[in-house]
């Protein structure tokens, strides 16, 4: 079974974002930039089923800068086979699942496995979006995966508990947190992953117009926090509760 | 001497009101550090606000003959803030304000309450940065920091507190302000007295204010944690690291603690199979070439033999997650009541520093076991006994105290320190001969003699009179 996993290159997770001079979005200059973390756990998942038996083949691939190669070779070091980077900068997740969809058109993967949503834009969008142009069934936010005789059952974390859906492959399958606990890329296999194939494309190789449609007007950073204020006594507080916050 | 009442209502006099603390919650929190050994038993806690405060108070001390410990974030290992004889301490909490930075001269002028994070947090929103970093950054405070030359996790890059210190005001025991260099690079003018004040423990004076350098924000740092197949090779590793890539950290350990973390803390094992030892590498890959130069050294040490497996972080979060399998250790075994020393010789002596020691206890305690880590990049090596569930906590201590004498006499026969960056304060005190000489520590007593002639400040931490 073939298996394509989608990477996103993202502002590192314990990065302290600032909110850059003209508002149009946030400051990247040196920032670090990493495997958005819902990402590492679907290659994860991907690994974990070809070290079952499951998996024959995995296929990393990433939309974004030159610079995402990284991140695809990082999913090679975990154990992806070879990659493919879609150059383009700035593509929104309509832009994202139709360059997927055309590549899974062309590699016809029984399971593509994505982040539930990336760190940066917070959407998630994109494997809902490819499930709707491909036609395949989705399984989204999933905490375990199981797959067995032409299915995959997905079990997905709800509100007030948990609920399992049986998918017909192929599937799309976006991961929650508590799916797995991602490993790190050993040494050796960051050498080895240097050999691996990684295919450079563009967005007209596949014919797909990726500009965009939803268009940024103002970023703005949260509101700063007040400063806390001394109460003298209970009475006190019951009065500023009631009467100035009126929470009570 | 003045009765304890006269005493406590002359100190009112002095600091603003409501400012001299005697209620017993107080003088049991202000009155001790991280060590447990003693009961804290101090007259009273007072905070001043102003330097002429701390001088009224010191005036005040030699006046009535009231001995003085000074008090940061009590987050020290060898009871030097401790006051269990009826001292009077003196809080810094309440001089804990930034006053001024200069971002020509790349320094921060800071009162002696400042907490360490506070300071690494304000070169940070100036894109700079204090690299003096341990456990306790959270609570500990400059003044403190200062007076017992605190290290920690970075030395190998940056070294002790004292790198960054250029200019000090102090109040001495007499009860003048002197102040020290005045943030100067370059001044040749005779006794260099900061050097003094920096690792004195409060025994010669109370550090007011200190002017600190700053560093340059450190870029992209990347960790790597290997597996070694045995101790000698852990220096072959620090040795072909370090002769291509600066190293901002460099620690080890074994794999005992490496069992215990990932059993008790929330913390994944770096790869599968276990190594008898691990190193930890940090160093700043600002470009593509130094990581291509980390992995060619990897492959080097792999096919010398001196390497059996590692990973590297690829985020911060990762780098982060690979530093809590060393940070996570103290926690870790602490509920195992450990025996701990702090003790360091020249790195290239480690090895056989730790094999002697080694063979030691596993000779004559055989029951005992020995988790070793440490900052092994600038020869530091933390050595902690477990102690056997079987034993008592007395009789496992009486027992320690045995193996504490043989540890110091090994770390004489090495020209070792018995405290590396732990201080002296009241539990090294009775050790301080195997590192120092007797004229050396007479000598000491001379200095102290000429800074605080009455013997108010802090008495009987490091040395005895």
């Amino acid at each position: 079974m073939k298996v394509l996993v989608a990477v996103k290159r993202v502002v590192d997770y314990n990065v302290k974002v600032r909110v850059a001079a003209d508002h149009s979005g946030v400051d990247l200059t040196n920032v670090k930039m990493a495997m958005n973390p819902f990402c590492e756990i679907a290659v994860e998942e991907a690994v974990r089923l070809k070290e079952k038996g499951v998996a024959t083949e995995i296929v990393a691939v990433a939309v974004g800068p030159k610079e995402a190669q990284e991140q695809i070779r990082t999913a090679l070091a975990l154990g992806a086979d070879r990659g493919i980077l879609v150059e383009a900068a700035d593509v929104q997740p309509l832009g994202v699942a139709k360059l997927l969809k055309a590549i899974v058109d062309e590699e016809k993967p029984e399971l593509v496995i994505l982040g539930k949503q990336a760190i940066d834009g917070d959407n998630n969008q994109t494997g809902q979006m490819l499930a709707a142009l491909t036609g395949m069934g989705q399984g989204t936010f999933a905490s375990e995966v199981n797959v067995a005789d032409g299915s995959v059952k997905v079990t997905r974390e709800i509100d007030g508990g948990l609920q399992t859906v049986d998918l017909k492959l192929p599937a799309v399958v976006t991961t929650d947190l508590r799916l797995n606990e991602p490993r790190y890329a050993s040494l050796p296999n960051i050498m080895k992953a240097k050999k691996k194939p990684l295919d450079m494309k563009s967005p007209g190789d596949f014919g797909v117009d990726v500009t965009p449609l939803v268009k940024t007007v103002k970023v703005e950073p949260p509101a700063e926090r007040q400063a806390g204020i001394k109460v003298a006594d209970v009475a006190e507080l019951v009065d500023k509760l009631k009467n100035e916050a009126k929470v009570i | 001497m003045t009765d304890t009442n006269q005493i406590i209502a002359g100190l009112s006099q002095l600091v603003d009101a409501g400012r001299v603390l005697t209620d017993a919650d107080s003088l049991q929190h202000y009155g001790c550090d991280w060590t447990k050994k003693y009961d804290p038993a101090p007259l009273a806690i007072v905070l001043p606000k102003t330097v002429e405060q701390v001088q009224a108070i010191v005036r005040f001390a030699n006046e009535h003959q009231v001995a003085l410990v000074p008090s940061g974030g009590r987050t020290g290992l060898s009871a030097a803030a401790v006051a269990a004889n009826g001292e009077v301490v003196v809080a810094f909490d309440l001089m804990n304000k930034i006053n001024d930075f200069n971002p020509i001269d790349r320094t921060v002028q800071c009162q002696a309450g400042v907490v360490t994070e506070q300071l690494q947090q304000f070169a940070e929103e100036n894109n700079l940065y204090y690299p003096v970093d341990f456990a306790s950054a959270g609570s500990s405070q400059l003044g403190g920091n200062i007076s017992t030359n605190a290290g920690g996790i970075k030395v190998i890059r940056y070294g002790m507190t004292r790198e960054w210190v250029k200019g000090l005001k102090v109040v001495t025991g007499k009860g003048d302000l002197l102040d020290l260099n005045g943030g100067l690079d370059k001044n040749a003018t005779g006794y260099d007295f900061r050097h003094l004040f920096i690792g004195a423990e409060g025994t010669l004076g109370l550090i007011v204010e200190a002017t600190m350098k700053l560093a340059r924000a450190p870029q992209n740092l990347t960790v790597l944690v290997l597996g070694v197949p045995e101790f000698r090779a852990i220096m072959k590793v620090l040795e072909t690291f370090q002769s291509r890539i600066d190293l901002t950290a460099f620690e080890f350990f074994s794999d005992i603690a490496v069992k215990l973390v990932t059993e008790h803390q929330d913390v994944p094992r770096p790869f599968a199979a276990a190594a008898p030892y691990y190193a930890l590498l940090e160093f700043e890959s600002p470009t593509e070439d130094v990581l291509e130069q980390a992995m060619a050294l990897f492959e080097q040490c792999v096919e010398e033999g001196w390497v059996l497996d590692g990973v590297i972080s690829q985020s911060e979060s990762q780098a982060a997650n690979l530093w809590r399998l060393r940070e996570g250790i103290s926690e870790t075994i602490a509920p195992f009541t450990p025996y701990k020393n702090d003790v360091s010789v020249v790195v290239s002596k480690v090895p056989d520093f730790l094999e002697e020691i080694d063979n030691i206890v596993s000779s004559r305690y055989p029951d005992f076991e020995i988790v070793w880590f440490g900052h092994i990049g600038d020869g530091n090596l933390h050595l902690n006994i477990l102690k056997p569930a079987a034993l008592s906590k007395e009789e496992f201590f009486r027992r320690c105290e045995e193996v504490n004498t043989q540890v110091f006499a090994t770390v004489q026969k090495y020209a070792g320190s018995v405290s590396a960056e732990h201080g002296v304060g009241m539990t090294k005190k009775p050790y301080l001969e195997y590192t120092r000489s007797a004229a050396d520590i007479d000598y000491m007593r001379a200095v102290k003699a000429a800074f605080d002639p009455m013997n108010i400040m802090n008495p009987g931490k490091i040395f005895d009179l």
